[in-house]
Formats: C-alpha cells, structure tokens, sequence
C-alpha cells in the first residue's frame, strides 16, 4: 500500500513531538510510531529529523530526559514534558489554530 | 536562557558522556525498527536493510543532533585546530618559513608600535595634560621666539584665559658645602605657579609663592626627589634648611615627589623628561621699560572651556596694549600658543608615523609571501579538498577550516613576534636619539599585546581569506578526476599568484626608496659643513656662582687665566672659553641698534649674543672671514668690539664692507655706548639641518654688556688623550676648589649625535626595505619554482624536440621578467606619490630623487631575476624521457 506522505517543517515536528508527549513520557522511537499512528500513517517524522528536534528541545528546557528500562527491558532515553513544555504546547496549539483556520479561510474563499 | 546555558555546558565538557548517550540512543531506535519490520514479517536481514533505509545516515544525524546541541561551532573549532596543527606538523620547513616571516614582519610592527603607544598615544604624565599649552613668540623670521620675562609678567597680570601661567628659564646650579666634591646640578629658574600649570604638588613644603620673584627673594630651592635622596639622605627635616648653591645660602622650601617630568622641548632646555635637580625662582631684574631680550619659556594651564586660540588672541591684544603703553609702535610680532603634547612630540610624530607606514608594508608583504605559499599548498591539496567536499562537507566549512589554519600560523608568528619586539624594543630605545622625547618610557605594554593580537589575527584573515575561497571553489568532480595533478583550472590561481608577487615586488621598491632617500639625506647631513672643525676638541662647562664673581673684571679674569693655563699643557693647540657651543640649542637673543640705519616699522633688529675669550674661534675652528679676532688688546677700558656672523652682515649690511660699522645697546648713546664690529666669522647653524645661520654677534669676554657666569670651555689638542679632561679639571680646581666641570665631552661625539635622529630613521627604514626585498625575493622564487615545477613537462618536451638549455632559461626568466618589470614600475610610481611625506624628514635631497629612483629600480630587478635563476637552471635539468613518461 502506497501511502501519501507529507514533509514536515520544524515548527510542525517541535509542535508533534510536544503534543505527543503530553500523553506522557516516551522514547524517541515510541514518538515516531504514535504520530505515525494517529495520523493514520500520513505523518512519519524523518529520524534525520526526529533526534536533532528532540535535542533542541531539550536544550530549551521545553522537555527533558532521563534513562529508562523499556519494555523489553533494555536501557532507553525517556523524554517528558516540562512545565515550560507544557506552556509552549499551549502557545503552539493556539498559534497552530489560528494559522490553519486563515489558511483554510483563504483557501475557501476563492 | 540558564538551562540553556547548562545544557550548551555538558554538552562541551562532557563530550564522551553525550555522545555516547546518543550513539545508545540511536542504536535502540534502529534497534526498535528492526523489530518493527521482523514483526511484519520480513527476514532479519532485510528488516536491517529497510531500518537502514528508512533511518539516513546515522553520522548525519549525529552531525545534526551535535548542531541542535549548539556547540557545534566551538566543537568543529577545536576539531579545526587540531587538524591545522597535524598539517603543520606534516610540513615544517612550510611551517617554519611562514611563522618566521610573519613574526619578523609582525614583530617589527609590534616594536614600532610600542613606540608610538608610549611616545604619542599615552597622555602627558600631568593631569588634564591637553589643558596644558606652551607660549612662544613668533615672527616671520622666528618661527619660534622665547618671551621677554617682563611681557611674561604683562601677560600674566591681564590675562584671563588661563588657571595658571608661568615662565622657566635654564638655571644650573652649583651645590657645595660639606666635606664632599661640588656638583653641578641641572635646573631650572621658575616663576610661582609653575608646578601648579603641571598639576604636580611638593611631597614636602611647598611651591615658590610670587614674592619670591622679587629681586633679592629668590635665594629659595626646591629640590628634586633624586636630589634629596642622593645628597641629603632623605632627610624630613629638610625643608627651612640652609644649603650653599653658587656661593650663597639657598633656603629649601620644598621637596618634589620622584618621577616629575620636566615640559621641555628641544628648544634650549633639557629635552622632555631629563631629569631636573632642582627648582629656584625666576626674580624680574633690571629695567622694565627695557624688553629686548627673550629668553624665558612661557607655559601655562587654560581655564575651563578656554580654547588654545581664544588664549592667544587674548595674549595678543594684550600685547598690543604693552606696545601701546610703553609708545612702540606695531611689531611684526605674534604670541603664539600651542598644546603641550605638540611641542612635546611634534618633532618626532611625522618619523613616528613613516615608520609605522613603512612597517605597516613589510606586514603587507609577508601577508602576499605566506597566501602565496598558501595557495601553492592548496594546489597541491586539490584532491584532498575534492574527496572532502565529495563526502558531503559544506563549502563554508572548509572555509572555517582553512581560516583556522591561517588564523593558526598567523597567532603563532604573532607570539614568536611579540617575543622579538620585546627584544627589539630594547634595541630601538638604546638607538633613538639622546633628545628623543618621552625615550624612557617605552615598553612592551598592555596595548602592545592587545595590537600584537589584533594584527596577527587581521593578518591570518587577510591573507587565509583568499586562498580559503580560491579552495572551496574546487569542483568535486574535476577535482576527482584529475587526481590532483592540477594542470588545468589554475589559470585563475597563478593570476592571483602573479599579481601577489607584483604587489610584493612594489612595495619593496616603495621601502627601498624611502630608505634610499634617508640614506642620501644622512650622507648629506655627515658631509655638511658644520662651520667648524670637530676633531680632537674637547668641551667642558663651568658656572661661576655670581655672588663671589661679582664684577665683570673677575669673571673675564677667570676665564682668561684658565684658558692661558690650559693653552700651556703639552699638545693643546689652542684653547678659549665662550657663551655656548654649536649644536647645544643655545637661543638667548637681543634687540639693538645699528649706527645710520633705521629699523623697519614693523620690527627691532635682532641678533643672537655670545661671549668669547681670544681663542675661542680658533679653538672650535670657526673661519674667520674678514677683520681680525678678538686680541688681548680689547680691555674693559679699550674701545669696545664685536665680532659677528656671516649671517648677521649679510642681513644688516648686506653688500656694504661691515668692518668699523657699529652698533649699540642704548636707545641714547654716548660715545663710549657703541661697539666696533671688528671681524666677521663663518656661519653655524642651529642645528646641522637647520636652512640658514641664524644672526649672531660675540662680545669679548672681558667687555661683555652684562657678565656671563655659565661659560662653556674649548680645548683643541693634537690627539683625543682621555687625559685632557683630568687635565681641564686640575686646572679649574686649582683656580678655585669651588668649582665644578660638568658636561665634559669630545665636539666630535656632540657632532655624531647631531645626525642621530636622522641616522635612527635610516637605520630602521634600512632594515625594514632589506626585510622587505628578502620577502619579495623568496615570494618571486616561490611562484617561479612553482611554475617551472608545472612546466617541467613541456621543458622536457622542448628540450626533447632540440631546445638548448639557454632557451629554456630564457622562457623562464621572461615570464620572471614580466612580473618583475611590472612590479618594479608600479613600485616606482608609488614611491614618487609617497615620497612626499618623507619631505621634512630629509635633507637636502628631492623627494623625486632619479639617482635613488634609478638604483632602486636596477637593484630591484637584479635581486629579483637572481632569485629566478635557481628554479630556471632547474627547468633546464628536466630529463625529456622520465617528463614525457609522466604525461
């Protein structure tokens, strides 16, 4: 089955990445495959994409992790959401409305 | 921001810590994706295969992760460094060629610039140094005239432009007293107020006040902190002593504190920062209607938002009033006001700043000489370059990288240079001129580093830039494929090599021009006449103290006794005593009258005064040109004589026979008033360098119009024997036990010091041109071995096809010629634009000089085609066989 997928922005991959973890901490790996899934296999963010994002994050203290047993009890790096995470999430989401709501207004417009 | 900051921390120091997590962190995802796929069914060996796939290049993401960490740039920084000094480390002679130029090159701009930073930059050791200005006469005769001392006072009552004004004057004492040996202390005769001008306060006592300028109150002194320690021991109770100077009781009324610089100038006064031994009060003796003579210094502090022309127009109109009260009409004079710091350095800013220039072009040419050999390299690391930017490096990467290696090579000149500017610093200092302002306070400072650094750092951009950008255009591909064998593609590269060497070759010409200048301007001042004859002539000074040589008679006695004494010692030819010497910056000047003649409305005549006994001129070899010396017959009570200068006849008689003409120091004469010029002698100027003899007259020492304590003794003998100066010594004790000889040196030493400022700038300019050639040689010899080596090919092919080895030479030395001739060219019309800012520092000589200008062109061209024949004869060795097998 050949699937449509999308390329996706930065901003677009901090703002999945965020969102995701809300539900709770995860490993890089899981954060993949659960935006894969949500999104009906639609959006796969690229690993090439997916580590550098998850150290930029970190660095701006939005999440931060520390090392776990995953469930096949192997070592692996956790990542949570921080308050400040929590905070950005909430200014991301609003500002990802509003942007595809102009969009889509533009878009129905013409 | 402080997580951050943290966060950037950990990951710098903790590297191994980091990357390791990462590399466990990558290899659990791939891991997970392995599983992922084996899940859906695939082999292990093509679910590794699809997670690879699907993963990209684990080392890019690395890369990436390493990025988003933030440290990235300092991390491929330090990678940078270490791969620049592995390069380095693979080619030393490459690295040692480069870093020796560059730290000679930036060594010599480091110690030019120590100069300048203590010599110019540094503020006056006063505070609110720029307030302080010094205040001068001018005319269009006189550039710079010294002040009457009761004008000084005038000026000083009305104006109001200044916090504080005052007035010096030259005034060697004679310390005696006590069991030791009388000295002769240097000093200086100041109005009150002269210290507080300086900003500078006693660390005891206190400053002279105006009463002690009253005639009669100056028996007071203030000593220097030297003095006190050396002489005194330091004694607190110092001040309110008694001490004996010149004869007579001098009560000490302060002590300055060490490290006070005396203002001076090179203008009759110790130079900037001699150090003075004592301070007594200038008292305003004699007639103050009577204002011919000048010879004090004006110096003053400006009030608050004073600025140095309002003070002088001040000075100005207060001078007209003077005129005006005292029934004179205008004079052709003008106060003139200038900072401190200009008449403190002034002389010196302009050689300062050639320098500077000339430095500046040695850097420039080891710039050209180290991205030439850069280039070269680069050439040859083509294939490297190529693979690199193949795998995936970015163009501004290698950019980075290649800067960091200039940046490298550049700091490590600058660090082997600033080493030898420390060195060479001590050496400039010990060459400077004795009268170089401010020569003791130079040294390697905090500005030094700070400039060493900044050069280095603006030279490895400078001249990695080029050769960095010139790399990174490499194209992969081509590069690859040619296997670094870069015959082709360089044409832009040897045009950019090409055009280096000609810059190197022209600034060269620029430096060799300029020292050839100041070379022919040294040679032209060593061969000036001076007017006298300098060899075997000693001289020493004496200073009688006024209050036991009372009338003139014993003054002129003195003097004459000890000039017949010393006349008669075995081998002296012929001995005399007088005013000043040449050369010394004596500058004590009169205004007279001039029996028939009329002074024009706007002026007074003018003339320097001097004393001499009878064999003063023969003793110093002055010519005389008309009349007769001075002889024993001109007494006190004979008809009274001068003899004058070629310079004063020809400007108050000019073409008249001046013998038996006469002039006079009286506005109403009587008979016995006037004085006989008796002889005219030949002319000696100021300064060796000086355009023209300034007018001057001698009295006869023992009919001078007012007694002259200071003289100066003349000794000429057969030989230098070191044994004359004990001689002069004995012969002055045994006249008076009182008195001391100071400045007992041969004229022979006062003339070669006279060219040192002159012979200073050659010498350096010398050695930077010299340097400067050196570079431009090698440079030549760089691009030219370069290209034979390219060309070896096509040599073997001519020479295969029945070249003779004269005709291979000769291609090589055309395509030399070709970039010598056009860099010499260059060079030569540069150098005649420059050359005009060399103008004052040169004498005698055009700035346009075609001798200088034609030698430097020649010799530019034989160094530079010498330095192609070795890779010429080399081209000539190619084997035809072993260049055709290689194609």
């Amino acid at each position: 089955m050949e699937l449509q997928r999308i390329d996706l922005p930065q901003g677009t991959v901090d703002l999945l990445i965020l969102r995701t973890l809300s539900a709770g901490p995860q490993h890089g790996w899981a954060i993949s495959e659960r935006v894969l899934q949500v999104s009906s296999d639609v959006l796969r963010i690229q690993q090439g994409s997916l580590y550098p994002a998850l150290h930029r994050l970190e660095r701006r203290g939005w999440i931060k992790a520390r090392w776990g047993t995953s469930d096949n009890n192997r070592r692996a790096k956790y990542y949570e959401l921080t308050r400040a995470g929590e905070k950005q999430l909430e200014v991301e989401t609003d500002s990802w409305r509003k942007l595809t709501a102009a969009v889509a207004q533009i878009l129905e417009s013409v | 921001m402080l997580n951050d900051l943290l966060y950037r921390l950990r990951a710098l120091f903790r590297r191994n810590a980091v990357e390791t997590e990462l590399n466990e962190e990558i290899r659990f995802h791939f891991d997970k994706e392995v599983e992922k796929y084996r899940k859906q069914g695939m082999t292990d060996e093509e679910a590794r295969r699809c997670a690879r796939l699907a993963f990209g290049g684990h080392e890019q993401v690395k890369e990436d992760c390493r990025e988003a960490r933030g440290t990235g740039l300092i991390e491929t920084g330090v990678q940078d460094l270490r791969y620049a000094l592995r390069q380095l480390w693979s080619n030393p002679s490459f690295a040692v060629v480069i870093i020796l130029t560059l730290a000679l090159s930036i060594g010599a701009n480091s110690a030019i610039f120590s100069v300048i930073s203590s010599v110019l930059i540094k503020s006056l050791p006063y505070p609110q140094p720029e307030k302080i200005v010094r205040v001068f006469l001018t005319s269009n005769v006189y550039p710079k005239f010294p002040l009457n001392p009761f004008d000084f006072r005038d000026y000083r009552t009305h104006s109001k432009s200044f916090d504080s004004l005052a007035a010096f004057s030259r005034g060697d004492m004679q310390l005696s007293g006590g069991s030791a040996e009388p000295v002769r202390l240097h000093g200086f005769r100041i109005t009150s107020g002269f210290f507080r001008v300086l900003g500078l306060h006693p660390q005891l006592g206190r400053e002279f006040d105006v009463k002690a300028e009253t005639p009669g109150n100056g028996l007071q002194v203030i000593l220097s902190d030297r003095v006190w320690r050396s002489q005194f021991g330091a004694a607190p109770d110092i001040v309110g002593r008694k001490i004996t100077l010149n004869a007579e009781p001098f009560t000490v009324v302060g002590v300055m504190p060490a490290g006070v610089e005396h203002p001076g100038n090179e203008y009759h006064s110790l130079a900037y920062g001699e150090d003075v031994d004592l301070w007594s009060p200038f008292t305003f003796d004699g007639d103050p209607t009577r204002r011919g003579a000048h010879y004090i210094e004006g110096i003053g502090r400006l009030q608050d938002g004073v600025s140095v022309e309002q003070s002088q127009s001040e000075l100005n109109a207060i001078m007209t009033q003077i005129a005006r009260d005292l029934g004179q009409g205008k004079s052709g004079w003008q106060v003139m006001v200038i900072p401190l710091y200009r008449e403190v350095v002034g002389s010196s800013q302009r050689m300062l700043l050639v320098l500077l220039g000339a430095v500046g072009m040695v850097l420039l040419i080891a710039c050209a000489n180290a991205a030439n050999l850069l280039l070269a390299r680069a050439a040859t690391r083509q294939r490297e370059i190529a693979v690199r930017l193949a795998l995936g490096a970015s163009r501004s990467r290698l950019v980075r990288q290649l800067l960091t290696e200039s940046l490298l090579i550049a700091l490590m000149g600058g660090a082997l240079g600033l080493g030898m500017a420390a060195g060479g610093v001590k050496g400039l200092v010990s060459l400077l001129p004795a009268d170089f302002p401010r020569a003791h306070e130079i040294h390697v400072s905090a500005p030094v580093f700070a400039f060493t650094f900044l050069v280095s750092a603006a030279t490895g951009i400078f001249f990695g830039l080029i050769p960095a950008i010139q790399a990174s255009r490499i194209d992969p591909r081509r590069g690859l494929h040619e296997g670094g064998r870069s015959s082709t593609g360089t044409g832009r590269l040897s045009r950019l090599r090409n055009a280096l060497v000609v810059s190197e070759v022209s600034l060269a010409c620029v430096l060799l021009i300029g020292a050839g200048l100041m070379l022919r301007s040294l040679l032209n001042l060593v061969h000036l006449d001076p007017g006298f004859r300098e060899e075997h002539v000693l001289t020493a000074s004496v200073s009688l103290p006024g209050a036991e040589y009372k009338t003139e008679g014993s003054v002129g006695r003195f003097y004459d006794t000890l000039t017949t004494n010393l006349a008669s010692i075995p081998g002296v030819e012929a001995t005399g005593a007088g005013s000043d010497l040449p050369w010394t910056g004596y500058d004590e000047n009169i205004s007279l009258n001039i029996e028939g003649k009329q002074a024009p409305p706007h002026d007074e005549f003018h003339a320097r005064y001097h004393v001499a006994t009878l064999d003063y001129f023969r003793a110093l070899g002055i010519p005389l040109l008309r009349g007769r010396f001075f002889t024993a017959g001109d007494k006190p009570d004979a008809p009274r004589v001068v003899i004058i200068n070629h310079a004063m006849a020809q400007k108050y008689w000019p073409g008249e026979d001046v013998v038996g003409k006469r002039v006079t120091w009286e506005d109403q004469p009587k008979e016995k008033d006037w004085f006989t010029v008796v002889g005219v002698v030949g002319d000696v100027k100021d300064k060796p360098n000086s355009p023209d003899a300034e007018p001057a007259f001698w009295w006869a020492d023992l009919q001078p119009l007012f007694p002259l304590l200071d003289m100066s003794i003349v000794v000429r003998s057969t030989s230098d024997q070191q044994s004359l100066a004990d001689a002069v010594r004995n012969e002055v004790r045994r006249l008076d036990p009182a008195l001391a000889v100071a400045d007992v040196e041969w004229m022979d030493v006062i003339v070669y010091g006279s060219v040192a400022t002159p012979r200073f700038a050659f010498v350096l300019v010398g050695l930077f041109a010299g340097l400067a050639i050196l570079l431009a040689a090698i440079g030549t010899y760089g691009v030219i071995s370069y290209s034979v080596s390219q060309r070896t090919p096509e040599f073997g092919l001519r020479m295969a096809l029945g070249a003779q080895r004269l005709d291979v030479i000769n291609l090589v030395l055309v395509q030399a010629a070709k970039l010598v001739l056009t860099g010499t060219v260059l060079g030569l019309l540069l150098a005649l634009t420059l050359a005009r800012v060399l103008k004052s520092l040169i004498y005698d000589v055009s700035p346009a000089d075609p001798l200088t200008f034609g030698s430097v062109g020649l010799m530019v061209i034989a160094i530079a085609v010498l330095a192609c024949y070795i890779p010429a004869r080399k081209a000539t060795k190619a084997d035809p066989m072993i260049a055709l097998r290689a194609e």
